[in-house]
């Protein structure tokens, strides 16, 4: 194996999973940070177990010239998005690879990314493979007679399936973020609707195509978690995870690992055929597309027990631990704590074979990752920023606490909730033989958990906390 | 009552302010000969186009920028080790001495004088869309607030809520914030004069006029 | 009379002189000064007598000396008389010229723009025992002799708008216009409705403009000349000059703007650019020149403003002659007559009749289409050029057969048709409505549309769609490392890494939308698909007409380097299925400046898509201006390329103009500026006068985004601003919306 150098290119928790699986590797690491994130755990981490040598402040994590220019400063090779900022984002891997000094980008090929970064891309390249996936078009489409077609044929299709309150999604084809975005209820106002995305389209993102597609509500999102070496020829899965437990705005809050468990639960439909569905197409896609890294196939399960691929995230997730928790698997990454997958993307990312084959991987218990941000769930929640005083748990054999929180260590250390990035504060993994241990065990964590802040973010803190052992009683029901 | 003249006073003891020129990102550093005790110009022409004094120059991923003075002074302290170097974002350069103009003065003592309506929390603020384009279209003097009326976007971590102003009526004299940038909890955001006090503020102006002296 | 006036009057004409001839030394002028000199100390010892006899004798000398420098005039020379004070000015014309008048632009510094004079005259003429007055539209620029107000005749464009007003006056009065041009150039500031705008206009109109134009050319100063000058008769005095910038302007862009240019510089300048009225008779720019008194015409000179007369009478009697034929008799005589004699015995109508005035036109643009016809090198064969001309006979036949003959009885038998077809619908609703409804699916849904939802549409476009979007792709990419928006202050834009930004972006910041320049060639290949596309007269090129110092060699440089013979490409191609003709100024070759091939290449562009019933779409991919050093050739192209542009919309074509980079000067002021569409590629600059030719001719400073795409919109010079990776989407939707009668096509 030879030695590499990791610029780890983002912050805070996933930062601090990438610098241990490096070290854990046997790899060197360079962390970068940014004046309004100095107190972050990862750059103590990162001063701890590198030096001063292997650490360098810039401008903004979201500036790719800043991160290339420590790169080159360092010596890096290889560098590694984690997730947000530049995972998903094709140039910036293309970029990697073009450069006059080339660095390994630990992720997909870039014009993978780019073919499925796109979702009506990916749409069609599932349909053209048989992977089934949300009814409606899969191209923009530019004339009313053929929206109003399609409209109708969904509607039917509704009907067909027992959805008595049918609804239909137009969205503007190059629109995103919530604008140029409707949902329709009957043919009627369709027109209407369809003609204002459509001009809204035309006049603000000059592209006036528009897409139909079916609006799903009472869903289970699930997910599966895929790793494939470089070349393509060889994938596996890790799994399936739900994500159904979400606040507004679709943000994950719990995930569970696997995605269903009809071993304690009874569903309306062949739970476990949709498992081994979803994971069949999931590999398949991702050998034919010749995917070449970790990544999440992400699908949306009807309550009749159909499942649609929704979109591809062709990154490390941050929910990634808890597919990693209940995996086996005889590879250099099987730790205590079941397959660390973050590992395994740096392994294949640095073009290692992967060694295994799905038949040696196997599965065991039931994870629960929770998520603790500091947000108000009484307040739609709303981000609260402020100072955190404590932060402790009692550590178990079954649990995983990742933070930046450095109080978490040192109970000396306040943190203050640094304003310019996402709150989220810590992940937890539990781990339970079956779903009532799992439910259990995370129970007990979140009663035992510490989290003290000031006045103003103590409080929601702690309903924030109340929110996610109130639903970890519904996880896994319909 | 505001004391102007001891303000004044107090100003004249120390008429300078201490501008530290950082990196904005990372690169490497090439000083332009520039000594200690070198004269700097801050940027000029009718509306600012020329840009100051070249100070150093930035060189990243063979993009060459030069980093110029923003306020005129004087060179009082150069970090010269970095010549050559690769240096992270954020280290300071180069030290210049500033001395207070009469507009900087006048400012500074108006911020005494004026009602300031702080922020309440870390954010970055914005004023609302009719707000804004009344400013860009009439200036800052042409916007009366009144209380309880809604002038500002508090944007913190991606959500937006509105704010509403609360103090006494008058126009607002003077913005201290810049859209979109952080402010922090308790910084004055704007200045609001009084009718009342506008032959204050008249007063504190000519006064300034008089018995400030601009030195280079 | 008095000698102390004499005396004074001799003192006058020495200064005069002195003035002319600057710092130069020069005999004749020592002499004058020592005689002078002389005369004056000893002027007390003399009787009457003897001073009158001095006198006299000074000023048989001051004659006699005077015609001798007038041989020794040099270019530079000319320059310093017709902007002396005491050169005749408009005001001086109108009290001498014409019988009678009144002004009706303004009162001295009572007017828009007190640098023009706008005036309604009479010449009075005879017709047996009773005087006919005859009414003219007098216009022109006053300099005032030094009036500070007049602005020294640069012409402000509210200036220009207004004579354009009167122009269209006489139009409809039907009476000639004469125009004086005394102007150093026009005021290039960019307030509605804008020099180079208004210059446009000017020239679009006076291209049509259907009575006489006679114009007389004293200081004929590039774009600010143009826009009174396009003119059916163009006399020149003889002390004037005609240029395309002053020798002072060619002098600083030739030594480099920094410095001032020396005194030396500017007369070599001044020699080289050919200004002076012999040199543009040779030429062919002006019909004749009128011959001022030794050292130039200044008010005293009564005997010169009586020959003016005459001859501004005789060139309207000849262009109305051109246009009708007067009675034989008349024709007779006027051809018979000497040229000193006075035209105005012979009685000639100037208004004109219907007919008549539809020939002027036509007259009128014949005779600037020939001009500068030889200042470019034209590599065709003989071969090839019969076979153009045999080409463009088939074509017209063609066009007409097409889309004048067999398109009305199309149309005709498609109406009929649609007609049918909508009756039969009607029937088949009626009668058959409910049959229609069998076949589908039970909720009323075609079974192939429940199938579409969930299955691959179009499997023959493949599943990934997703291609690089440009054929062809900037070298610019290749070089790996970052460019800084400009914007970046302000907007906050990141650097931008090359191949990104030059590759997949097409030049444009991807956070703030500012357009970075890209070379031609992106255009070429990327919007007009210049691969499939017919270039035609690449064999037209750029030449040094006036044998410029120095600038044969910098030509062919720049015709190595670029690979192209101008700085104009002519192709037909096909833009989304559109026959479309283009024509391109391109921005490396001499900064996309102007001369006599560009100008030929253009207007051979508009003729082809007139006589071919295509749209024409000129893409400026940047240009400076006129090119300077083929002076008067270059600045000919104006009125020339406007006139054909004038006549291809007048044809019913769509003229589109699109700017990008830096587009200023006398191509904006002239056959761009005048499109009623003309766009911009977003952060191109669009003016007649870079910042720091303002600052130097106004003493103003301009403010940073003055020439900005956004400022022209605003000011509402442009139609429009694109986005360059949307310019394919925008042109195609151009020639679907606006345009003229000929586009068949929709």
């Amino acid at each position: 194996m030879t030695q590499h150098k990791v610029l780890i290119a983002n912050r805070g928790e996933i930062a601090m999973r990438i610098l241990r699986a490096c070290v854990g590797l046997g790899h060197e690491f360079v962390c970068v940070y940014t004046q309004a994130d100095a107190a972050s755990g990862h750059v103590r981490l990162a001063r701890e177990l590198g030096g001063g040598q292997s650490l360098f402040r810039i401008r903004s994590y979201q500036d790719p010239s800043e991160l290339f220019a420590v790169a080159d400063a360092s010596q890096a090779t290889a560098v590694h998005p984690g997730y947000g900022f530049f995972a998903e984002d094709y140039r910036f891997a293309r970029r990697t690879e073009n450069r006059d000094r080339p660095l390994i980008f630990i992720g997909p090929s870039w014009s993978v990314i780019r073919d499925l970064g796109d979702k009506i891309n990916t749409k069609r390249i599932a349909r053209s493979l048989s992977v089934p996936t949300i009814p409606g078009s899969d191209r923009p489409i530019f004339d009313e007679m053929e929206a109003v077609e399609l409209a109708q044929a969904i509607f039917a299709f509704q009907n067909d399936q027992g959805i008595t309150e049918g609804c239909v999604l137009v969205k503007a084809s190059a629109g995103g973020g919530g604008m140029g975005i409707e949902e329709v209820y009957d043919l009627d106002t369709f027109r209407s609707v369809y003609r204002r995305i459509r001009n809204y389209a035309k006049r603000n993102l000059s592209d006036e195509g528009v897409l139909i597609e079916q609006r799903i509500f009472d869903f289970n999102h699930l997910e599966v978690q895929v790793a494939a070496e470089r070349g393509g020829k060889n994938a596996v899965h890790f799994g399936t995870r739900n994500c159904s437990v979400q606040s507004l705005g679709r943000q994950k809050r719990i995930e569970v690992a696997p995605g269903f468990d009809p071993a304690s639960l009874s569903y309306a439909f062949d739970a476990s055929h949709v498992l081994d569905s979803i994971t069949q197409h999931s590999v398949n896609m991702a050998k034919a597309v010749g995917y070449d890294n970790v990544g999440t196939w992400e699908w949306i399960v009807t309550p009749k027990g159909e499942p649609f691929l929704m979109e591809v995230n062709t990154r490390i997730q941050v929910e990634n631990g808890v597919s990693g928790v209940i995996s086996r698997c005889r590879c250099q990454a099987d730790t205590k704590h079941g397959v660390d997958i973050i590992s395994e993307q740096i392994r294949l990312g640095l073009g290692e074979p992967l060694g295994y084959t799905q038949d040696d991987v196997g599965f065991e218990g039931v994870g629960i990752e929770y998520r603790i941000i500091a947000e108000d769930p009484t307040d739609r929640f709303t981000p609260c920023l402020g100072r955190i005083e404590r932060f402790a748990w009692r550590p178990e054999p079954w649990l995983q606490v990742f933070t930046q929180v450095p109080t978490a260590v040192d109970a000396d250390i306040a943190y203050d909730i640094p304003m310019d990035f996402d709150p989220n504060l810590a992940l937890a993994i539990v781990w339970g033989q079956d779903l009532g241990q799992a439910r259990a065990r995370g129970e007990e964590f979140l009663q035992n958990l510490t989290l003290a802040g000031t006045d103003t973010s103590g409080a929601p803190l702690r309903t924030n906390l109340g929110f996610l052992l109130s639903r970890t009683q519904t996880i896994l029901h319909f | 009552m505001l004391n102007v003249k001891e303000l004044l006073e107090e100003l004249k003891a120390s008429p300078y302010e201490e501008i530290e020129v950082r990196t904005p990102h990372t690169g490497i550093v090439q000083f332009v000969g520039l000594n200690t005790g070198d004269r700097v110009l801050g940027p000029t022409g009718k509306w600012n186009e020329k840009p100051g004094t070249l100070l150093a120059n930035l060189t990243r991923e063979k993009n060459k920028k030069p980093i110029c003075a923003t306020q005129k002074g004087v060179v009082t302290d150069i970090a010269s080790d970095f010549e050559g170097k690769f240096v992270e974002a954020g280290e300071r350069l180069i030290t210049i001495r500033h001395f207070l103009s009469k507009e900087e003065v006048i400012a500074r003592i108006l911020k005494k004088a004026l009602h300031l309506f702080c922020a309440p929390e870390r954010a970055k603020y914005y004023f609302v869309p009719e707000i804004d384009a009344k400013i860009k279209a009439g200036g800052e003097q042409s916007v009366k607030p009144r209380e309880g009326m809604e002038m500002f976007i508090v944007s913190r971590m991606k959500r937006e809520t509105p704010l509403a102003y609360s103090g006494p009526e008058g126009i607002i004299y003077a913005v201290y914030f810049q859209q979109g940038d952080n402010v922090d909890g308790g910084q004055p955001l704007i200045g609001v004069c009084q009718e009342s006090q506008l032959s204050l503020i008249q007063d504190v102006v000519s006064r300034v006029q008089g018995e400030w002296e601009e030195q280079d | 009379m008095d000698i102390d006036k004499r005396t004074q009057q001799l003192a006058a004409r020495l200064t005069y002189i002195r003035d002319i001839f600057g710092p130069r030394e020069n005999s004749s002028v020592s002499l004058l000064k020592h005689r002078l000199e002389e005369f004056l100390t000893n002027a007390s010892g003399y009787g009457m007598r003897e001073l009158q006899l001095q006198v006299s004798r000074l000023e048989e000398l001051f004659s006699l000396l005077e015609g001798k420098l007038e041989s020794e005039l040099c270019p530079m020379d000319r320059v310093r008389i017709v902007r002396h004070p005491q050169r005749i000015s408009l005001k001086d014309i109108l009290e001498n010229v014409y019988d009678n008048y009144a002004e009706i632009g303004g009162q001295d510094e009572w007017s828009i723009d007190p640098g023009i004079i706008i005036a309604r005259a009479t010449i009075a003429r005879r017709m047996g025992k009773k005087t006919v007055h005859q009414p003219v539209m007098v216009i022109g620029q006053e300099k005032g002799h030094g009036q500070e107000f007049r602005n020294g005749g640069s012409i402000k464009p509210w200036g220009n708008a207004n004579a354009l007003y009167y122009m269209r006056v006489a139009e409809v009065e039907n009476i000639p216009i004469h125009t004086y041009v005394f102007t150093p150039g026009a005021y290039p500031v960019e307030d509605y409705p804008g020099a180079a705008q208004q210059i446009a206009k000017n020239l679009y109109v006076m291209a049509g403009l259907k009575v006489p134009v006679i114009a007389v050319f004293s200081e004929g100063g590039s774009g600010g000349a143009e826009a009174i000058a396009l003119a059916d008769k163009r006399l020149m005095l003889s002390h004037g000059y005609y240029s395309v910038i002053s020798p002072e302007g060619a002098a600083a862009i030739e030594g480099g703007l920094k410095d001032k240019a020396t005194p030396e510089l500017i007369e070599r300048c001044a020699e080289r650019l050919k200004i002076t009225a012999q040199d543009n008779l040779r030429l062919g720019f002006i019909d004749r020149i009128i011959q001022e008194p030794p050292l130039g015409a200044r008010p005293e000179h009564y005997e010169f403003f009586r020959q003016l007369r005459r001859e501004v009478i005789r060139a309207t009697d000849e262009v109305v002659h051109s246009a009708q034929s007067l009675g034989p008799l008349r024709a007779l005589a006027i051809r018979r007559q000497k040229r000193s004699a006075d035209p105005q015995d012979i009685f000639v109508r100037w208004q004109l009749r219907q007919s008549a005035r539809n020939t002027l036109v036509e007259l009128r643009y014949t005779r600037f289409r020939a001009m500068s016809r030889t200042a470019f090198i034209d590599n065709r064969t003989l071969g090839i050029r019969l076979a153009t001309g045999l080409a463009r006979g088939l074509w017209r036949v063609h066009s007409l057969l097409r889309h004048d003959v067999l398109a009305r009885y199309k149309r005709r038998t498609l109406s009929l048709l649609e007609q049918l077809e909508a009756e039969l619908r009607a029937l088949g609703q009626g009668v058959g409505g409910h049959f229609s409804w069998l076949g589908m699916g039970r909720t009323g849904v075609p079974p192939e549309a429940l199938e579409r939802l969930t299955t691959l549409s179009c499997p023959e476009e493949g599943a990934c769609r997703i291609e690089d979007v440009w054929g062809y792709v900037s070298p610019k990419s290749k070089e790996d490392r970052t460019l800084t928006c400009p914007n970046t202050a302000s907007h906050g834009c990141q650097d931008l890494w090359a191949p990104d930004l030059f590759g997949e972006f097409a030049g444009v910041c991807s956070h703030c939308g500012h357009h970075f320049p890209m070379e031609f060639q992106w255009y070429l290949y990327n919007v007009f698909d210049f691969a499939q596309a017919y270039e035609f007269n690449s064999a037209l090129e750029s030449a040094n007409p006036l044998n410029y110092e120095g600038f044969g060699l910098k030509l062919d440089e720049a015709k190595r380097a670029t690979g192209l013979g101008s700085s104009c490409i002519t192709f037909e191609t096909r833009l989304e299925g559109i026959a479309t003709v283009v024509a391109m100024l391109v921005s490396p070759f001499r900064g996309g400046t102007v001369g006599a091939a560009e100008g030929e290449k253009l207007i051979r562009a508009a003729e082809r898509a007139r006589i071919k019933r295509m749209p024409f779409f000129m893409y400026s991919h940047g240009t400076a201006g006129i090119r300077i050093q083929e002076g008067t050739c270059g600045v000919i192209q104006m009125p020339r390329v406007t006139m054909a542009v004038r006549r291809y919309i007048d044809a019913g074509g769509l003229y589109l103009v699109l700017y990008d980079t830096n587009s200023y000067a006398g191509p904006v002021a002239s056959f761009l500026g005048c499109s009623p569409y003309q766009f911009a590629v977003r952060s191109s600059n669009i003016g007649f006068a870079g910042p720091g030719v303002i600052r130097e001719t106004t003493g103003v400073d301009v403010p940073p985004k003055y020439h900005r795409a956004f400022s022209a919109l605003s000011r509402g010079h442009i139609q429009g601003i694109w986005d360059r990776r949307d310019l394919k989407k925008n042109l195609h939707q151009a020639l679907l919306t606006m345009g003229g009668r000929n586009l068949y096509y929709r």
